[in-house]
């Protein structure tokens, strides 16, 4: 039975759930992983409607507009959905002035989301009503309201409502990315919304500071910094921007990963040269030394399940990627394709790992932990650091496709490929955990 | 008396002589000699300490470089090693940190540890020369601080390199 089918199946299933107890239907998501050719499902967003009783001022208008933009993005980030827009073309041979939910669902759209706002004081109060096509009938309406200044988080906040409705998980439309930013000479470690909005500077101590690395919890990024000469680990909390020292053993300190558990940090110590992934307890103190070889180890990354570590190793003469069991034993080697593979991210479904694999350009692969079906997902310039979302439906990264490089996205098929910072100068992204 | 007269006029033509230079010498002689000479006195001492202690600088050592990917030194490498050893031994207080560097490509983890192995093999290989390993740090940049800005053959392979800096003399 082929994926489309068993999601159309599901979407019957889920319809019949609906029709005979009208609950929420939880249709939409299909698996991920085995197959491509998934088919999003269509959606579309209408234009906010103004429900206040005072004259509506420019700048509430603007919000309205940016509000339903916003939806609209986040709905189409999704791997699962594809926003339907609106065609003047066909309102013009339809002879329709308004759209709909029969024109609506004329154009592909499953589902449609009707918005209406409006201004209390200095607050935005935002409406959805969300409609499926078929029964045109209405599945679930919800209120938010925020100050007006967080319009944006207010509508991320209602595209996971709407997400977490139709495919029953929650979204990523409220985690944070951390990134690294060129700043004049020096890199400094940035904060955004998983969309590049809202950009925040966390350190500002005019050195190199590198691989941030969220704490299961999201209150706390680890990172590299040579803010006291050598390259020490310090953990920064998310709230205060206060820094701490972590570890500062000779040699670098570097290539910090949480254990799923949040106990423990596998990290990259070398002393003389020889660097060795090792397990230090979230003060610094070391439990335990996992590698043992002469070559390079680096870029440590836990399975979901915090049993199984991945890591580059050059012990063959060029970096491949290799498993080992947490306790740093059972040590296989999981890729043969290409001569180059390096920085490793274990997929939170804990099924498949992305990694670079350099062939000319450095390309996005992945690859399932049994070592078998390899995909190239991005190849387009320099590509670097693939790091998982939270739900692992997306893969961040950086590029240098377009000139300097910048932090994109994309879903975990390739597709959607996506630039979500513009300043030039950005690497090392990291996704932060789901926010509790 | 001739004798006498001659003796007289030598010494009426000598006291001629020298009443001359005597009405010359004060006119000429007292300005310039009181002012000028006591200017560059003082100066003088100044440019002798110079040659005595000769300064080491870091553009003095010779930077070592790498092929892609790799941290074992090759021969030119080598060369410039047994240059820098040399300073090092004549130098016998100089405290030095050893620099690695990468070029831009692959991942900043990855480059960390590769810029420690590069700094680490021209230790070993100074302490194999009779350095003392007491005397020389290292430090790894990765892919930092790159040398030359660029994305072509000839930037990286100025940027995969060790530098030699001072950290005391």
């Amino acid at each position: 039975m082929s994926i489309r089918t068993s999601v159309q199946l599901i979407f019957i299933l889920g319809l019949i759930n609906f029709l005979s107890f009208g609950q929420t239907v939880r249709d939409v998501r299909g698996r991920l992983g085995e197959k491509s050719t998934f088919e999003p499902t269509k959606i579309s967003v209408e234009e906010v409607r103004y429900v206040g009783i005072n004259y509506i001022t420019s700048n509430d208008s603007i919000i309205m507009n940016n509000c339903a933009e916003i939806l609209r993005n986040d709905l189409d980030f999704s791997p699962f959905f594809e926003v339907v827009f609106l065609d003047s073309f066909f309102m013009r041979h339809m002879e329709l002035q308004e759209m709909t939910l029969l024109g609506w669902s004329w154009m592909g759209s499953a589902y449609v989301v009707k918005l209406d706002a409006e201004f209390p004081h200095n607050n935005i109060r935002l409406r959805y009503y969300l409609y499926a096509t078929d029964s045109q009938r209405e599945i679930r309406k919800e209120r938010f309201e925020s100050d007006k200044n967080d319009y944006r988080a207010l509508v991320h906040e209602m595209a996971n409502d709407i997400y977490k409705a139709l495919t029953g998980d929650e979204g990523v439309y409220r985690t944070k990315i951390g990134y690294v930013k060129q700043v004049g000479k020096v890199k400094e470690i940035f904060m955004a919304d998983f969309d590049g909005y809202n950009e925040r500077q966390l350190t500002n101590n005019g050195s190199i500071n590198l691989s941030p690395a969220f704490s299961p919890d999201g209150e706390f990024i680890y990172f590299t910094s040579y803010m006291d000469d050598n390259p020490k680990m310090y953990m920064l909390t998310v709230k205060t921007n206060a820094v701490n020292l972590v570890s500062s053993y000779p040699g670098i300190n570097a290539a910090p990963a949480i254990s799923p558990d949040g106990k423990y940090i596998a990290c990259v110590l070398a002393d003389e040269g020889n660097s060795e992934i090792y397990l230090m307890d979230r003060k610094g103190k070391i439990v335990k030394r996992l590698t043992y070889s002469w070559a390079i180890e680096s870029s440590p990354t836990w399975s979901p399940d915090g049993k199984e570590i991945a890591f580059t190793s050059d012990r063959t003469g060029s970096p491949q990627i290799y498993l080992m069991d947490a306790e740093g034993l059972n040590v296989r080697r999981l890729t043969y394709e290409g001569k180059y593979n390096d920085s490793p991210c274990w997929s939170p479904r804990g099924d498949r790992i992305v990694y670079v694999m350099r062939d000319r350009v450095f390309k996005i692969c992945s690859i399932d932990i049994t070592g078998k079906d390899y995909r190239i997902l991005a190849d387009l310039g320099d590509n670097e650091n693939p790091r998982f979302s939270p739900d692992g439906n997306h893969i961040i990264f950086s590029s240098d496709r377009l000139g300097p490089r910048e932090i994109f996205t994309m879903d975990v098929f390739g597709h959607n490929q996506k630039r979500i910072t513009f300043k030039g100068g950005c690497s090392n992204p990291a996704w932060s955990p789901m926010r509790r | 008396m001739k004798r006498f007269l001659i003796l007289s006029l030598a010494l009426l033509t000598i006291m001629w002589v020298a009443g001359c230079g005597k009405k010359k010498q004060p006119v000429v002689e007292t300005p310039p000699p009181v002012e000028q000479p006591k200017q560059p006195e003082p100066t003088k001492p100044e440019p002798t300490p110079e040659p005595e202690v000769k300064k080491v600088t870091e553009s003095d050592f010779r930077i070592v470089y790498f092929d892609f990917d790799k941290y074992n030194l090759v021969d030119s490498a080598k060369r410039a090693l047994d240059y820098n050893a040399q300073i090092l031994k004549d130098n016998p207080s100089l405290m030095i940190r050893i620099e690695g560097h990468c070029d831009e490509r692959g991942t900043i983890e990855y480059n960390l540890s590769l810029g420690e192995k590069r700094a680490a093999s021209a230790k070993k290989y100074l302490a194999d020369l009779g350095i003392d390993p007491g005397r020389l740090q290292t430090i790894s940049y990765g892919k930092e601080r790159p040398a030359v800005a660029g994305s072509n053959e000839a930037a990286w392979a100025k940027n995969r390199r060790d530098e030699f800096k001072i950290i005391s003399q």
